[in-house]
């Protein structure tokens, strides 16, 4: 026993915590950085992007998109293709689009239980940013809601999926997040 | 079963089936959780802060009814690895701990340093659920003991998000210090929002399993 122990230890302690897929994951790091654009991600013109302004007032535009790592987040390109899931709709979310929050829908990876969404509850609960948010298992999705005049980036996103324990897949925003 | 067979299943077991545990021993980062088991041998107590993503800090309480031993220790778990897909998620945990157990002991109480080391693994979807827990316990002159336990879970429906889950379960366990070695325990796992709560009967020993979870 105390024999397995250290050598499971020592065979750990030589790995990543974290993967998808085994291989596939050591495959996207070798490819090129997915563009924006190539996420889906939907910056039209449906909302204002002047008024979307980061925790130090910097505007939408200047927002951290290429420090994700979207080679990272397992996108088609890998065979993890989630059907395009829209926002789910849950009153908390529609009184919060309705007033003119930014949805956004996050495609994670090993959402199959409550313990699962009551940790991504607690940890994007927290954020000012967001004013509705729901886990859905059957979508494997989080809906989350951006108020008004806040702003929250894929890696800003990212960082507190992986403190909830989660990996996301993919971020949609905007006409993308709601369906369209 | 000679001592490297054993090594090499368990080795096996966790490097392949790369698989987590039935509570979650390392929870999201900032959160609390206390665990209780109560099981045909020990009833257990476990409070763990989760300081990081892949690590949690606990202090344990165990009460191992046969022998009257009380066990005081302070137990970190580590997240060694997380698997994640679409549709599921395997887990491999590390563990430890360290502190004092009291047995009584001709009427007085006597004290050893204890000290264990364990392994979990588990992986699950929303419907299939497997695991395996290994641990060995070193209780100074009160001896060692040495667990394994296996678990299948199935979920005949799949709940939405905040409803009540519920599992079917069957757990296989192996003490050698015990008189019936092996012993095999069918439970039902009730799950909902943050709470956990396990009800089983072991068929082997004729004694109930009674575990809870709750994450703050």
């Amino acid at each position: 026993m105390n024999k397995a122990i250290t050598f499971i230890i020592a065979t750990l302690l030589s790995a990543p915590a974290w993967s998808d897929h085994g291989n596939e994951a050591a495959d996207h790091h070798a490819k090129p950085e997915m563009s924006h654009a190539d996420m889906g991600h939907d910056h039209s013109d449906e909302h204002d992007h002047a008024s979307h302004e980061t925790e130090s007032d910097a505007p939408h535009a200047s927002h951290d998109h290429s420090g994700a790592n979207h080679s990272d987040m397992g996108h088609d390109a890998h065979g993890m293709t989630m059907a395009n899931a829209s926002i789910t709709h849950t009153d908390d979310i529609m009184t919060a689009l309705t007033n003119g929050g930014e949805p956004v829908v996050v495609d994670v990876l090993g959402v199959v239980c409550d313990f699962c969404a009551t940790a991504m509850n607690k940890i994007f609960g927290k954020r000012d940013e967001v004013a509705a948010l729901y886990v859905d298992l059957d979508k494997k999705t989080l809906s989350l809601v951006i108020n008004e005049g806040a702003s929250l980036s894929d890696k800003q996103i990212e960082k507190l999926a992986k403190k909830a324990g989660y990996r996301i897949a993919a971020i949609r925003r905007d006409s993308e997040a709601m369906g369209g | 079963m000679t001592s490297r067979a054993v090594t090499t299943g368990f080795a096996l077991i966790a490097m392949f089936l790369c698989v987590s545990a039935s509570a979650r021993p390392v929870s999201y980062t900032g959160g609390w959780t206390v665990i209780e088991t109560s099981n045909r041998a020990s009833t257990a107590g476990l409070l763990h802060y989760t300081a990081a993503y892949n690590l949690s800090i606990g202090a344990r309480y165990e009460w191992q009814r046969g022998s009257d031993t009380r066990l005081k220790a302070i137990q970190p778990t580590f997240l060694a690895k997380r698997w994640f897909g679409k549709d599921y998620q395997g887990n491999l945990y590390l563990t430890g701990g360290f502190g004092k157990a009291n047995r009584g002991v001709d009427g007085s109480s006597i004290s050893e340093t204890a000290s264990f080391a364990g392994v979990m693994a588990d992986w699950e979807t929303r419907s299939l659920f497997v695991s395996y827990e290994g641990r060995q316990l070193n209780l100074g002159k009160f001896g060692n003991q040495t667990m394994h336990a296996a678990r299948l879970g199935w979920a005949p429906y799949e709940g939405d998000t905040g409803a009540l889950h519920t599992w079917l379960m069957l757990e296989v366990d192996h003490r050698k210090h015990f008189d019936k070695t092996t012993s095999i325990t069918p439970l039902l796992r009730f799950f909902k929002g943050p709470a956990l709560l396990e009800i089983g009967y072991n068929l082997s020993d004729s004694s109930p399993l009674f575990n809870f979870t709750y994450r703050f």
